[in-house]
């Protein structure tokens, strides 16, 4: 009778990322996420007002980017309104419902789903920085996978122009790894880490944190980088979910290379 | 009987609900977790058998690991639990063996005994969690720091409900 039902419990356990049907048992089910949207209609409150404060602050920061912002500094340049650029990024707004940071794989249950276009393996940012990646989707709710997990190997680069995985050690809710980048590069405290963009989840720099910490490791022509996040996870109210509208065309040119 | 059916289902849906509302929003730091759902399996009465004790163990963790995204953690260390539970309890048993009509709870087995069987419950539940939460044996220091003070947050949370709800004015 142990080994049976300890069996079934652990194999849910390890298998959860690879087989999709012991993943109904999630704060995205469409259950679950009810209650967890009830638990946040109360709960919201508390933190209000540092809620606002946050967006306050990226809405300043996108003022400050508006054309009204800015003064000509010469006459003579032409506005030209081209058709050079297309939109390649979409952004939908979501509520943080519920969300964890202390334990093994840290998890946010978000209210938007698969009916307002979300899809599973999606970036979601905040206004401080990246957040983590669309695991798994019911109809109205998400649950999304944050950095402060296990094997989340996100593509970063520094100001330097460096770049290597991300790694969590599940420690620290503020702290988090870079490796693979070799000790010949110079590395600076205080370098800008921002997200890659390779895989097509996340837009080419988004910030992710910066460096706090540089160390050598012993034997091996590498540095252990610090990064301090730029996202503070204990208090998460808002993010948005990323949606590449060239995320096809893209996928299908990497499998036609193989 | 029935009367111990009823008991024992409101102390469920209690713990359950206070541990998914509450207690897994806690998260104090260095690893404290406090789990207050092995109090369940621990209550339940002592003339039950083991099978059963583990498949009210795993119903338990498998609700828990539903809303924590835990996917059967929670399960596995509450099932582990639920085995342990008639071993552990045969170590402080009395010579002439359990009262059935008394609960394995505070009010009714005294400080000692209580101290004992959840301290050592906890810490066993506890442990087997965290490392099948890790799963890495360079890191079995964080491990045993996580199961240390988790299992002394969880025993003292788990001791204050039985002082305030489960007091011998109020017999239930």
């Amino acid at each position: 009778m142990f080994a049976v039902l300890q069996s079934i419990a652990l194999a849910i356990h390890f298998s959860y990322q690879s087989y999709p049907r012991a993943r109904f048992m999630s704060t995205a089910g469409d259950v679950s996420g009810k209650i967890m949207e009830i638990r946040h209609s109360v709960t919201k409150h508390f933190n209000l007002d540092k809620a606002n404060l946050k967006l306050q602050e990226e809405n300043i920061e996108l003022r400050r980017q508006l054309p009204v912002s800015f003064i000509p500094l010469q006459s003579g340049m032409v506005k030209i309104n081209d058709t050079l650029y297309r939109q390649q990024f979409e952004y939908l707004p979501a509520t943080v419902l519920n969300s964890t940071y202390d334990k093994r794989n840290n998890f946010l249950t978000i209210n938007t789903g698969a009916f307002q276009g979300v899809e599973e393996g999606m970036g979601v940012f905040n206004g401080e920085g990246a957040v983590g990646y669309i695991f798994k989707t019911s109809e109205h709710f998400s649950l999304v996978k944050t950095i402060l997990s296990d094997n989340v190997n996100l593509d970063v680069f520094l100001s330097s122009g460096a770049f290597g995985l991300l790694k969590w050690d599940g420690k620290s809710s503020s702290e988090v790894y870079i490796t693979g980048i070799a000790n010949d590069i110079e590395v600076r405290v205080g370098d800008v880490v921002k997200t890659r963009g390779t895989g097509g989840i996340f837009p080419r720099g988004i910030v992710v944190g910066h460096v706090s910490e540089i160390n050598t490791v012993e034997g091996d022509p590498l540095w252990e980088i610090h990064v301090k996040l730029a996202v503070d996870f204990r208090s998460i109210s808002d993010a948005y979910v990323i949606k590449n509208l060239l995320k096809e065309e893209f996928d299908n040119l990497q499998i036609s290379r193989e | 009987m029935k009367n111990n059916f009823v008991f024992h289902s409101v102390l469920f849906l209690t713990l359950i609900l206070s541990q998914i509302l509450v207690f897994n929003q806690l998260e104090i730091g260095l690893g404290v977790h406090i789990m207050i759902y092995p109090m369940f399996v621990l209550a339940l009465p002592f003339d039950m058998r083991p099978a059963t004790l583990m498949i009210l163990g795993f119903l338990t963790g498998i609700t828990i690991d539903w809303y924590t995204n835990s996917f059967g953690l929670h399960a596995s260390s509450a099932v582990f639990l639920a085995y342990l539970r008639p071993k552990l309890f045969s170590f402080l048993e009395p010579r002439e063996g359990y009262d059935t009509l008394k609960r394995p709870l505070l009010r009714d087995m005294g400080r000692n005994w209580f101290f004992t069987i959840y301290a050592v419950g906890l810490l066993l539940h506890h442990l087997w969690f965290f490392t099948f939460e890790i799963f890495k044996f360079s890191e079995i220091f964080f491990i045993l720091q996580k199961a240390l003070l988790s299992t002394f947050a969880s025993l003292l949370m788990i001791t204050m409900i039985q002082i305030i709800f489960f007091n011998k004015q109020k017999e239930l």
